[in-house]
């Protein structure tokens, strides 16, 4: 009797620990699509940019996102340099649509998701319970409950608008100084991969693995920060 | 920087309640558990702790669920988390946890109430006597599963922040272990207040038995603490600014100075050497020891999930 309540003992410690580490194995492989024709990836050329918010209101208005939050942002940070020769930094914060994405892994009815045909990470509204867990994992802060459908929202490219009616996403038509370039990182004939085998990008928080696919140009410093 | 109000800010104190009372519960069940198979046997359910480990564990795990719904966004669509699994992710493989872990709990529970169960149900539904036969034959793998479930729903509680890669303080692997350690303590102490309040007799074998446990129990966790604080230092970058965000003077550097070590390891710590020294064990020593360290259980809870959303990777 007791011989055989330690077996079962340790048999079920060994199937509880097994269960619990397996989806762990081959992590990578299933987050990585599985059509690998399309991978959407971004290029924001900070030397471009001149801050005029009109992808932010672009954005608003295409994919219909209410007052008060907003998929896309630009950060401005200066003025840099010394007068005359002064100017601003600006960042573009918006969805990274990271390759390993934590708010992919934590999400629990898998409501958010990486498309498999594209790499974008997007949101399945009707599955999202709004547990915020994807908010509190994502790195990069992009992440909001839409107030009025009460669900995790954020960029998507436009996945389901302008890029579903053949046309670029809304931000990347807006920007009057062309800072915004969209395209295909498997398409080697693609302006995105021209501009970014000729230009030293920076990718933010890629220490954290998450791979994320917005590239950025940097402007010039103007002077020297510690 | 506001304590309870700032940017990074996801998570509110819902979620801290919700880990204190999944804490509660698998502690609670983990004692009743080791109570009857190390220390009373069949005659448990007489015990005035057994039973108070018993209602806590249950209650407080459907008021931890009960919470977690409310919390959300959309509390009407919570079937979806039962119904959609990702088994990549923290809180769906918590779901499952949960779920099996209330099962073996209402099993071991009508186990160990068997007979009370029976001879209240004998005249007018004996078929009940028949279930709780049928049940009883699978003591020892019920036993077993709920031991192993008590400690995995522990576990998880700490597993679902330290799965976040934003918050340096969250990702690290010493949190689920610290948040056994204190949720087990967290079920002795409700059992203990539980069972003093239900006329259980503060010098009974199963507070002496609780005590032993609850030693070393309270060494590991402050141990635990040491390891978790000293780890971030030692990581350095962001998890060293989190670290002393989080126990440098401030709101919450009081709390987890005063409160949690203080209140809520040291004093109990003492208290129970005091009373395994001396024997004496009174109603009062008995109930407060306990409520103390209930007290730095919830503030640890709520000190972890503030402090670590206060600084970001």
């Amino acid at each position: 009797m007791e011989n055989s309540r330690r077996h079962f003992l340790k048999n079920t410690c060994a199937l509880v620990a097994g269960v619990s580490v397996y989806p762990l194995s081959g992590n990578n492989a299933e987050m990585e699509p599985e059509i690998n024709n399309i991978k959407y990836a971004l290029l924001h050329d900070e030397s471009k940019c001149i801050g005029c918010n009109a992808c932010v209101e672009a954005c608003r208005e295409v994919n219909h996102v209410p007052e008060g939050v907003t998929r896309l942002s630009i950060e401005k940070t200066g003025p840099f340099g010394e007068y005359p020769n002064q100017y601003y930094h600006f960042s573009r914060h918006s969805c990274e649509h990271c390759e390993n994405a934590p708010c992919v892994t934590v999400c629990p009815t898998g409501a958010a998701f990486i498309d498999k045909e594209t790499g974008i990470v997007a949101v399945n509204a009707d599955r999202c319970v709004g547990c915020l867990y994807c908010i509190a994992a994502c790195p990069y802060e992009v992440r909001f409950i839409n107030p009025v459908t009460k669900t995790a929202d954020k960029c998507d490219f436009c996945r389901e608008t302008n890029l579903k009616e053949g046309k670029q996403p809304a931000c990347v038509e807006a920007c009057p100084t062309k800072a915004l370039v969209f395209g295909n990182l498997k398409d080697p004939e693609s302006e995105l991969v021209a501009r970014l085998k000729a230009n030293p990008t920076e990718r933010y928080k890629q220490s954290l693995g998450t791979r994320p696919k917005i590239f950025r140009i940097k402007a010039r410093q103007g002077e020297i920060i510690l | 920087m506001s304590a309870f109000h700032f940017d990074t800010l996801v998570w509110h104190w819902p979620i801290a309640i919700y880990l204190f009372l999944a804490g509660v519960s698998a502690g609670a069940m983990f004692f009743a558990v080791m109570l009857k198979h190390g220390c009373l046997k069949g005659k448990a359910y007489q015990s005035g702790f057994v039973q108070a480990a018993c209602v806590v564990a249950a209650i407080s795990v459907l008021a931890g669920l009960g919470v977690l719904v409310l919390d959300l966004t959309k509390p009407l669509h919570f079937w979806k988390i039962l119904v959609f699994y990702n088994p990549m992710s923290v809180m769906s493989m918590g779901v499952i946890i949960l779920m099996l872990y209330q099962v073996f709990m209402y099993a071991w529970i009508v186990i160990t109430f068997k007979q009370p169960i029976d001879d209240l149900c004998k005249k007018r539904l004996p078929i009940v006597g028949k279930l709780t036969s049928v049940i009883a034959r699978y003591e020892a793998g019920i036993t077993g599963l709920l031991v192993i479930f008590s400690v995995s729903l522990g576990a998880y509680t700490g597993f679902l922040l330290s799965a976040q890669p934003h918050f340096p303080m969250w990702n690290t692997g010493v949190l689920p272990l610290l948040f056994l350690a204190s949720g087990l303590s967290s079920g002795a102490a409700a059992s203990l207040l539980g069972g003093v309040l239900l006329k259980g007799n503060p010098n009974g074998a199963e507070v002496r038995f609780i005590h032993k446990i609850e030693i070393p129990l309270i060494l590991g966790e402050i141990l635990l603490m040491f390891t978790f604080f000293l780890g971030l230092v030692f990581s350095g970058g962001q998890s060293k600014v989190a670290a002393f965000n989080a126990i440098g003077v401030g709101f919450w550097g009081f709390i987890f100075w005063f409160g949690i070590m203080g209140l809520g390891l040291s004093a109990p710590l003492a208290m129970n050497l005091f009373m395994t020294a001396t024997s004496k064990r009174k109603f009062s020593y008995v109930a407060g020891t306990a409520c103390l360290s209930l007290l730095g259980v919830i503030l640890l809870r709520n000190f972890i999930l503030y402090t670590g959303q206060m600084t970001v990777s």
